[in-house]
Formats: structure tokens, C-alpha cells, sequence
């Protein structure tokens, strides 16, 4: 395969210091492919979060490099790490994942918009990803106006509008029932058929059959292959 | 630049949605801006309007149609004027002769002129007595008098015989003719055929006629003034015509002073101060506001905050995060200010009648200052912004993770900030001490600002204190405590409001209080306190010359005041009409001849009022007046009288030795040319006086000395003890005494009264005091009512009871109330002493001082009563009971 979209190298978070320190993450390495979905997983407290986090620039590892479309993220600075989030990353969080005072169509068009887009070209884009999503009949809609589900999806939509191909959703599913769960799990499976990296952190063994991979987190620490087989069971 | 603009659109959009989603917010902020925009746009147009500008106040002067009035001044002396002769006015070489018409036409040839002598003083009989108005002889029915009065009804004066009145002289009762008293008593009618409105002059009762129509009273005559029409006068004109003792009042120079030489190089005033007044105010108004809006925007900056998470997470920069809280104060503050300044102009519209009411003068036509408002709107547009600032860097530094996880992610409070704040602090207090040292009270007031900065900064320690001390108090307290910790933001600033107001209430309040004991404490009685004094008055129209008729006056005085003890007090007679006079002054006889021209040597210098008639008094010793008597408990002034001594009050310790004196009387004649001056040296006794003590004569001589010294001594006044009269039948008593044949008055000591403008000022002071306070808790209150709604849920939730919520409301009341105003008063101590300084500073007049009287009652309504008060309001008025909320902000 090609360069890895996202490449973790040796990364430790540790939080606080001294007595109080926790390690969130411990000389993790890892990587995701373009039009791959990884799927990670582990008991709460693990450090998935902490993991998804670093991979998006919103924080930044004790030691170790995370790069993204071969840009270090470390070395790109503040700046650069909001650039990357509006241009390459998408995120999908839990739950209130909409600014409740913007349209659907106008929270997917936001990372276009703050990269400085034309409102028009925008729009455009996040029709677009809407469309492509199934729900572009829910542009207009305020968030308070949707369900979880259709939430969920405008996420994605934003998640990957632009040429975006690293996604990393935490826990998508978790506020959702079971049958919108998968079907914001197909969408994401299809997502990264069509070219992106997706990483999806899960507690749900059942989720983790739609990845191509599992990485199992236990106290900051990825597990082997083994070991994690052991739990996860079969790979799709 | 695309990117800074679509920046903007962005956060404008999300701040827009953002207030009208929570509209009891943007209300709150939006009241908190626009109100004070409102008031000074409304006050400011109403002063404009109130405020004649230069060109209508020349059509008011010189009606629409003439060029220039010209007048010629009998001082037999070439004037000096500025462009308009109201600023300024000098004299110039002597004349040989005076100046006739056929001089002022050499000048500016020949044209139209219409007398218009100057306006004059007329007494008229009216239903109530006598009453005086102002007179103005002039055809104001000639063309080149439009403008000058409007005829409302009837028609113009025809003949001499004839005048018009305003409405305000046919409210005091002039109905068909008009009797108007002649300087020698004599009356005159003339026929009122119609109403008029004068130009200026709305409330004060005005008699138009033709000129010879009205007795003039003065005895100059009317002066020699008219309007002239034609081309405009120039300034080489001007200057001929001032030098042959003529001011000339021309529409285009006095309308633009600025093109004309000012020969008498008046100092306009001191732009400076007043400059710095404004910027003093400004500001003061500018953090008040700032602080009154801040918890809005920082409680709205925190229901953002999950909105901003997800704006960074989305690749937002932190000047995008910022930009989406600043966003909201530019939406506010534009509202605001347009809001602001529509219902200023609109409020000042429909206040224009009720101020007119209160104006003595027409005011101007409704001016719009444009500019000015223009300057109010951006203020407001500034307060919104800058009230947004901290909550938008709180926002930008904000932990994103940490909120996304679902926790509050705010900053932890920087080091920094309250060292600053001790350190403006202490600048403030240094430059209070300054102030209070010599540099006045502007630096005080500069002070305060300061010293309110430097608080604001430590505003959060102080708060951080409080949650401290509050374990050991009830759940309701303590939670409300904790709650502001927790909540900085919204709550510093709602603290330092309430401690701003406070601040600025407690040392206004020092000021005006220390002033008030001031002038308590130096008010110089003139009689005994509730005695009473009559004394000759003076009257435009004379009916007898000749000197009062004291048993007359008596008669009034005992059939008014029943069993009266009256003094009759004798001295200097003095001509209560006329311009001689008799000025006696008393001298050390060593001193130098050359010496006593400069008014040196003198003992008792000045005149220290005449309340009885006369500094001056002649007595035996026997009935002195009351005030003498009470200052002079040794009996000093009588045993020296009775034993022929002069008695000469003096404010100079070292003079009480002298043994002698010399007594100088210099009489002058009606033309004020002194005649027969002369001295004599008499036995004397000096005593003592300092300079404010109650002493209402210079001196009293025995009539012996008296006659020896060539003074006239008659009955100057009478001394009434303790006539118990109420200030209207004080007003009545005068009424009668000015009806008689030689009129008289009455003057009533009533000790100290405080000016009651001042009363009133300090009540508006209070009253707005105590709204921005309220306004502050009670807003502050609310927001943290909204804001801990989901903590309130879960304390319902496990069990609390429903009152709860009412105590830990009222409670969070209380502490930013009381907190804010224990700061507050603290801080406000420091310019309020400060200003006592400058205020009633030991001066010449007095030679005591400062002095320092601090409000202890309405320091305690304001630190204890109010946040009581406001906490139990809050408590009554709030829902015990809460729909079930989610713990999500
Ligand atoms: N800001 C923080 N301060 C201290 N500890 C933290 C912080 N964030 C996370 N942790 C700790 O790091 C560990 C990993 O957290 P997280 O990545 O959220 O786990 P997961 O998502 O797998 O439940 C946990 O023990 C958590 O308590
Ligand atoms: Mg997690």
C-alpha cells in the first residue's frame, strides 16, 4: 500500500504530573490507509479518546509524532493543526456533534467556510456531501429539528466534505438504537470504500465487524493481534 | 482577507442565531447598552435644542429683517468690542463730545434706523400689588422689527398710548389696561390692545409700546440704540463706529467671530478641563456599562462554549473562536446603538413640552446633533464590544477536549491579573493623595477611575475568598458562593458593577456631605437664630424720598407678629435711594497717611453685611441687638460702650491692644463725589473676632463719639426676637411693608438651609445609584438562575427541597450584592476622603478645614440594606419548582 493517511509513531499522552499523572497512552504506534476502516476498541478508560484526539490535532503527544497526509502535526503548530482540521480531518463525536444555531447545510459548509471558501462554492460542497449521504431534503433543518440519526449523518457529511479523507469518529453509535447505529456504521463502511481513512472507536464488538482492522486499547497500551483476536472474534 | 471576511460572516451568522435563540440574554445585554446610549442621546438633543446657536440666537436679538442694531454708549468714550459686544466690551479713547445719529451715518451712510432702546425695568399694578416687568419701546409693528415679537392677538400699537403684552404679563392679571407706575410714584394707563410673544423671553411678563409710551425708570433715560438696515457692516466700520462710542451689533460678524480680529483677546474657557470632564465621564460611563452588560455576554459566551468546540474541532483558528463571542457584542452594540439613539431622539421629542414648561427662555427648534449622536453610537457599539472581550478570550483559550468530553473546559485564571490590579490599586490611591494634595479634584476624580480598574482585576480573589469562608455557612449560601467561583466569569462582573456603583455612590457621597458640613459649619448667622430683622428697601418707583417711618413700619410689624419684642437698632443712617453715601472705616492711628491710601492699617475691613440696616451702629449700651449681645457673654461691647468707648470689631488679633482709633467718614453726594471728608481719633475698645464668627457689625459708637465724629445716627432697622413667622407669612409681612409709603423688608434668619438644588442632585444621585445596582444583582441573578439550572436540576434530583431553589437564588443575590458592595464602599473611600481635600480645603473666607463627614446611614443602606433587600426579592419572585433539565449546558 501507499503512505498511510494517519501515522502514529511511539505516541505517550500522560496527563498531569508527578503522583497525579495518568498515562492515557503509552508508545502507541499506528496507522490507517486510505480506504481503510480501523476500528479501536477497548474498555472505558483506555485512552481511545485520548488517541482520536491526538490524530486530530486537538491535543498534542507528551512524545512520540502523529503525521497526517505526511504533515507532522507537532511540527505544524496551532496554526497549522486548524488548517489540517478544515482541509483533511473530519470528526464524528458521540452526540451533539451540530452547532444547534446553524442549518444543516451550514454545519457541513463550516470547515469550508472558516477555510475562507466562497459561500457560494460551499454551499455547493456540502449539498454535495448531503446528497451523497442520502439526506440533502434535511439541508435547511436546524439540528434541534432531526433525530440522532439524521444528526449522526450531517456529521459525517461534514466529516468528509471537501477533499477530506481522514475521519475519525468516537463512539458514533453510542446514542443512537441499534438499527440507526448500523446504518450510520454502513455509511461510513461506504465512506471509506469510496477513499477514506476512517478510524472508529467502538465498545462494541459488533460495530468492529464492519472495520478492516481492530485495535484493542487496554490502559493505554495497543494490545497484540492475538491478544486482541482472542476478543474481538472474526475480521470481516 | 477572504478568509478574515468569511470568518466574520460565519461568526455574525452564529452570533445572530445565537441572540435570537436566547432572546432573554440579548435582552439583558442589549437594556444594559442601550439605556445609557438612550438617556445621553435624549439629553443631548434636548441641550442642542435647548441651546440657541449663534444664528438663531441673532434672530432672537435683531429679529429676521435688520442688518445691525447700533447703540451709543454715553461714557463720552470710544469702546473696544469683540465681534459680538455681548462677549466682550472695553473702553477707548475719551470723546470731546457726544456722538450723535449724523455720526453714525458718516459712517455707514444713510439708512433706515428704528429706535430700540435697550429693554427696561417697568413696575406695573397688578391684582397682587405691585410687580415689575420688562419694557421694550420699540414699533414692533415696522418692518425692520420682524422677528422680534409675534402678535398672537389683537393688533399692534397704534399711538403712546397704547401697548401690547406677552401671555405671561395676562397671567398675572393685565387684562384691557396696563397701569404702569412712573418713577415718581405717579401712575400712568395705557390701553393693552393685543398679545404678543416674544422672541426669547417666554415666562417673564413683557410690555411692548411705542417709544415715550413707558416710564423709564432709570434715570439715564432710555438709551440711544437702533436697528438699522442694509448692506452688512464691515469691520474697518465697525472700528470707526467704536470709536466714537458705539457698539455694533452686526448679524454676518457676530455669527462668525472666528473671521474677525478679537482686539480684546478674551480667553475662551478652559477647553481642557472640560475636554477632560467629558473624557472622565466617558470612561466612568464606558467600565459601568461594560460591567453592567458583561455577565450577559459571559454567560452567553459560555452556553457557546460546545458551539466554539466544535467550530475549532471543524479547523477553526482561535481568533475565529473569539470572533463568534465578539460577533455577538457587534450585533448587540449596533442594535443598541441604533435603537438607542431612534429612542433618544424620539424620547427628546415628546420630553420638549415638559422641558419648555421648566424654561424661562423659548427653546431653540429640535436639533438633531448629528455628529455628536454619531460619537454616542459608537460608544455604545464600544461598551457591547468590550463587554464581550474577556468572555471571547476566555472562549479562544478555552479547553476544547475537555469540553467535548462533555466537562467545562475554562481556563485557569491567570497570576497576573491580580497583581495588576494591586497595582493600579495602589497608583489610584497614590494619585487620590495627590489630588487631595493640590492637584484637585479632576486627578481625583481620574482617582477613582483607577482605583475601579484595579478592583475589577481583584474582584476574583476576593470572590475565590468568599467560597472559602462560605463552608462553614447553610447548603444555599454555600452552593451560591461556589457557584460564582466557578462561574468567574459572569460573576466578576456583575461584582465589580455593583462594587463600580457603590464606589462611585460612596464617594460622591463623602464629597457632597463634607461639603454640606462646609457650609453648615461656616454659615454665618446674621441675627440670632428665629429673630428677625426690618429693614428700609429700595424701590424702583419711590413714592416718599424721605426717611423710613419707623412707627409705621412697627404698626405692620405688631399687627402681624402679636406682643413683638422690638428693638429699634440705631447707626449710620443711610439715603436708601440715591447714590450718596457715607463710608466710615476705622484705623490704626499709627499707621502711615501714605499707608492708609492703600487701604492698610485699616481694622475692620470690608463690610460684613448689614442686616440691621447698617455695619455701623450707634448705642448707649443699653438694648443692644441680640446676635451682639450672645457673641459677647462678658459683657465687653456694653461696659466699653457705657463708658464712652467706641466698640470696633476685628478679624486681627493684634490690633485688640490699641486704645485709640481713628474713625474716617467720607460722605459722598448723589453724583458719588466725596464731600467734607474727615477723621477724628476716639477712645476705643478692639475686640477680637475670627473671621467666621457671627458678628453683623463692623462696630458700634456711643451717640457721643457719634456726634463728634459727624455722623448722622438715626433708626436703620428694627430687631424682631422671635417672631415665629412662616415663610408665607414672612412673605405677607413683606408684602404690607412693601406697600408703604417708605417700603421696607423682612429678613428672617432661619440658620443653615441646604440648597435644595443640591438636595435634589444628591437624590437623582442616589436613586441612580441604587437602579444600577439593582439592575446589576437582579441581572447577574437571573443569568446564574439560567446558567445553574441543570446544577439545580440534579440538587432537585437527589432530593432537595423545592425552597432550595429559592435560597440558593436569593443567596447568590446576596453575595455578588453584598460582596460587590463591601468592595465597592472600600474603594470608593479612597477618592471620596481624597476629594474633601480640594472640596473644603482651609481657604481664605473661612480659614478652617477640611472637613470630613462620611454618610455612615446611606453607606449602610447602600452595603447592608439593598443586597438584603434584592436577595429577598429575588427569593419571593423565583420558581421553587424547575422542569426537569438535562445536565447539558
Ligand atoms: N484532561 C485529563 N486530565 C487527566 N486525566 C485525563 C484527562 N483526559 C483523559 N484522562 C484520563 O486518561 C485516560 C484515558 O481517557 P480516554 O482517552 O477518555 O479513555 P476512553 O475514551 O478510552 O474511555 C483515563 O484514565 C482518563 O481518566
Ligand atoms: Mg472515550
Amino acid at each position: 500500500m501507499n503512505t498511510p493517511v494517519l501515522h502514529l509513531e511511539g505516541v505517550s499522552r500522560i496527563h498531569g504530573s508527578g503522583e497525579l499523572a495518568v498515562h492515557a497512552l503509552r508508545e502507541v504506534s499506528f496507522e490507517a490507509y486510505a480506504g481503510e476502516l480501523v476500528a479501536v476498541m477497548g474498555p472505558s478508560g483506555s485512552g481511545k479518546s485520548t488517541l482520536l484526539t491526538l490524530a486530530g490535532g486537538l491535543d498534542e503527544p507528551t512524545s512520540g509524532r502523529v503525521v497526517v497526509e505526511g504533515t507532522d502535526l507537532t511540527a505544524a503548530g496551532a496554526g497549522g493543526r486548524a488548517r489540517l482540521r478544515r482541509t483533511a480531518i473530519g470528526y464524528v463525536f458521540q452526540d451533539f456533534n451540530l452547532i444547534p444555531a446553524l442549518t444543516a447545510a451550514e454545519n457541513v459548509s463550516l470547515p469550508l467556510e472558516l477555510d475562507g471558501a466562497p459561500s457560494r462554492a460551499a454551499r455547493a460542497a456540502a449539498a454535495t456531501a448531503l446528497d451523497e449521504l442520502g439526506i440533502g431534503d434535511l439541508a435547511d433543518r436546524f439540528p434541534d429539528e432531526m433525530s440522532g440519526g439524521q444528526q449522526q449523518r450531517v456529521a459525517i457529511a461534514r466529516a468528509i466534505v471537501g477533499q477530506r479523507r481522514l475521519i475519525l469518529a468516537d463512539e458514533p453509535t453510542g446514542a443512537l438504537d441499534s438499527v440507526t447505529g448500523e446504518d450510520i456504521l454502513r455509511l461510513l463502511r461506504a465512506r471509506c470504500d469510496a477513499g477514506a481513512a476512517g478510524v472508529l472507536v467502538t465498545h462494541e464488538p459488533r460495530h468492529a465487524a464492519w472495520a478492516d482492522r481492530v485495535v484493542y486499547l487496554r490502559d493505554g497500551v495497543v494490545l497484540d493481534d492475538e491478544d486482541a483476536g482472542e476478543t474481538v472474534g472474526a475480521r470481516r | 482577507m477572504r478568509r478574515w471576511l468569511t470568518g466574520w460572516r460565519v461568526s455574525l451568522r452564529l452570533a445572530r442565531r445565537d441572540l435570537a435563540r436566547h432572546r432573554g440574554r440579548a435582552i439583558i445585554a442589549l437594556v444594559m447598552v442601550t439605556l445609557p446610549v438612550l438617556a445621553v442621546v435624549g439629553a443631548d438633543v434636548l441641550m442642542q435644542t435647548a441651546k440657541v446657536s449663534a444664528t438663531e440666537g441673532m434672530d432672537r436679538r435683531l429679529g429676521t429683517v435688520a442688518t445691525a442694531r447700533v447703540e451709543i454708549l454715553d461714557t463720552l468714550t470710544g469702546v473696544v468690542q469683540a465681534p459680538d459686544p455681548l462677549n466682550g466690551l472695553g473702553s477707548g479713547e475719551p470723546l470731546s463730545r457726544p456722538t450723535s445719529v449724523g455720526d453714525i451715518e458718516g459712517v455707514i451712510g444713510h439708512r433706515t434706523m428704528l429706535p430700540m432702546p435697550t429693554q427696561t425695568t417697568e413696575v406695573v399694578r397688578t391684582p397682587h400689588g405691585k410687580e415689575t416687568m420688562v419694557g421694550t419701546q420699540l414699533d414692533a409693528s415696522a418692518p425692520l422689527a420682524r422677528g422680534l415679537f409675534r402678535l398672537e392677538s389683537g393688533r399692534w400699537p397704534a399711538t403712546p398710548d397704547e401697548v401690547v403684552v406677552n401671555k405671561a404679563a395676562r397671567d398675572r392679571g393685565v387684562g384691557n389696561t396696563l397701569t404702569a407706575v412712573q418713577a415718581d410714584g405717579t401712575e400712568t394707563t395705557r390701553e393693552v390692545v393685543g398679545t404678543v410673544a416674544d422672541a426669547t423671553v417666554r415666562s417673564a411678563a413683557i410690555v411692548v409700546g411705542l417709544p415715550g409710551s413707558l416710564p423709564v425708570l432709570d434715570d439715564a433715560g432710555p438709551s440711544q440704540a437702533w436697528l438699522v438696515d442694509g448692506p452688512p457692516i464691515s469691520w474697518s466700520q465697525l472700528e470707526r463706529l467704536n470709536a466714537l462710542g458705539v457698539t455694533v451689533t452686526d448679524r454676518q460678524i457676530a455669527t462668525h467671530p472666528g473671521d474677525y480680529p478679537d482686539p480684546l483677546q478674551y480667553s475662551s474657557s478652559d477647553s481642557g478641563t472640560t475636554m477632560q470632564v467629558v473624557a472622565l465621564i466617558v470612561v466612568m460611563a464606558l467600565i459601568e456599562v461594560v460591567l453592567l452588560a458583561g455577565p450577559a455576554f459571559a454567560v452567553g459566551a459560555r452556553k457557546q462554549q460546545r458551539s466554539i468546540a466544535l467550530l475549532v474541532a471543524s479547523g477553526g483558528t482561535p481568533a475565529q473562536a473569539r470572533r463568534v463571542i465578539l460577533a455577538g457584542g457587534v450585533v448587540l452594540g449596533a442594535i443598541a446603538a441604533v435603537v438607542g439613539v431612534v429612542g433618544g431622539i424620539g424620547a427628546a421629542w415628546l420630553l420638549q413640552p415638559l422641558v419648555q414648561r421648566f424654561s424661562g427662555d423659548w427653546l431653540g427648534p429640535f436639533d438633531v446633533p448629528w455628529p455628536h449622536l454619531l460619537a454616542v453610537a459608537a460608544f455604545g457599539l464600544l461598551s457591547a464590544l468590550t463587554a464581550c472581550v474577556v468572555p471571547a478570550w476566555i472562549a479562544s483559550r478555552q479547553d476544547v477536549v475537555a469540553v467535548l468530553a462533555g466537562r467545562r473546559g475554562d481556563p485557569k485564571p491567570g497570576r497576573a491579573f491580580p497583581v495588576l490590579g494591586v497595582v493600579l490599586f495602589a497608583v489610584g490611591i497614590l494619585m487620590a493623595f495627590l489630588g487631595a494634595g493640590g492637584h484637585g479634584e479632576l486627578t481625583v476624580a481620574w482617582s477613582a477611575v483607577v482605583c475601579v480598574l484595579g478592583m475589577v482585576l481583584l474582584v476574583p480573589v476576593v470572590v475565590s475568598w468568599v467560597a472559602l469562608v462560605a463552608g462553614r455557612f447553610p447548603l444555599a449560601i454555600r452552593f451560591a458562593a461556589r457557584d460564582a467561583v466557578r462561574h468567574r466569569t459572569r460573576t466578576t462582573p456583575a461584582v465589580a458593577a455593583v462594587a463600580a456603583t457603590v464606589a462611585g455612590v460612596v464617594a460622591l457621597g463623602i464629597g457632597t456631605s463634607s461639603d454640606e458640613r462646609e457650609n453648615r459649619e461656616t454659615y454665618q448667622p446674621s441675627l440670632v437664630m428665629g429673630d428677625a430683622s426690618v429693614t428700609p428697601s429700595y424701590s424702583y418707583v419711590s413714592v416718599d424720598d424721605g426717611p423710613t417711618d419707623w412707627s409705621q413700619v412697627e404698626d405692620v410689624v405688631r399687627d402681624r407678629v402679636p406682643g413683638a419684642r422690638i428693638t429699634e437698632v440705631a447707626g449710620v443712617a443711610q439715603p436708601v435711594s440715591g447714590d450718596s453715601w457715607t463710608d466710615v472705616q476705622f484705623r490704626d492711628p499709627a499707621a502711615a497717611t501714605a499707608a492708609v491710601d492703600e487701604g492698610q492699617g485699616e481694622i475692620s475691613p470690608g463690610t460684613w453685611g448689614s442686616t440691621l440696616g447698617s455695619d455701623v451702629l450707634v448705642s448707649d449700651g443699653g438694648r443692644l441687638p441680640p446676635l451682639v449681645t450672645a457673641a459677647d457673654p462678658g459683657g465687653d461691647v456694653a461696659r466699653a460702650l457705657r463708658s464712652g468707648r467706641a466698640v470696633v470689631f476685628s478679624s486681627d488679633r493684634s490690633k485688640a491692644a490699641l486704645e485709640r482709633v481713628t474713625v474716617e467718614v467720607q460722605p459722598t453726594d448723589d453724583e458719588g463725589q466725596p464731600v467734607d471728608p474727615h477723621s477724628v481719633d476716639v477712645p476705643a475698645t478692639v475686640l477680637y473676632r475670627a473671621e467666621d464668627a457671627a458678628t453683623p457689625v463692623r462696630a458700634i459708637l456711643p451717640p457721643a463719639l457719634a456726634q463728634r465724629a459727624g455722623i448722622d445716627a438715626a433708626v436703620v432697622g428694627l430687631d424682631v426676637e422671635q417672631p415665629h413667622l412662616s415663610k408665607t407669612a414672612q412673605k405677607d409681612l413683606d408684602a404690607a411693608l412693601q406697600d408703604l409709603a417708605t417700603p421696607a423688608t423682612v429678613y428672617v434668619e432661619r440658620g443653615y438651609e441646604a440648597d435644595p438644588m443640591a438636595r435634589i442632585v444628591q437624590w437623582v444621585l442616589a436613586a441612580l445609584g441604587a437602579i444600577l445596582m439593582l439592575g446589576g444583582t437582579l441581572t447577574a441573578s437571573f443569568l446564574a438562575l439560567s446558567d445553574a439550572r441543570p446544577d439545580l436540576a440534579t440538587l432537585q434530583a437527589v432530593g432537595a427541597a423545592p425552597r432550595t431553589r429559592r435560597a440558593v437564588a436569593a443567596a447568590y443575590t446576596f453575595v455578588v450584592g453584598f460582596v460587590g458592595a463591601v468592595l465597592g464602599m472600600l474603594v470608593g473611600f479612597v477618592p471620596g476622603l481624597a476629594i474633601t481635600w480640594p472640596l473644603t480645603a482651609e481657604s481664605y473666607a473661612d480659614g478652617r478645614g477640611p472637613y470630613l463627614e462620611v454618610p455612615w446611614l446611606m453607606i449602610a443602606v447602600v452595603v447592608l440594606g439593598l443586597p438584603v433587600l434584592t436577595a429577598l426579592v429575588v427569593g419571593l419572585f423565583t420558581r421553587s419548582r424547575l422542569p426537569m433539565a438535562t445536565r447539558i449546558g
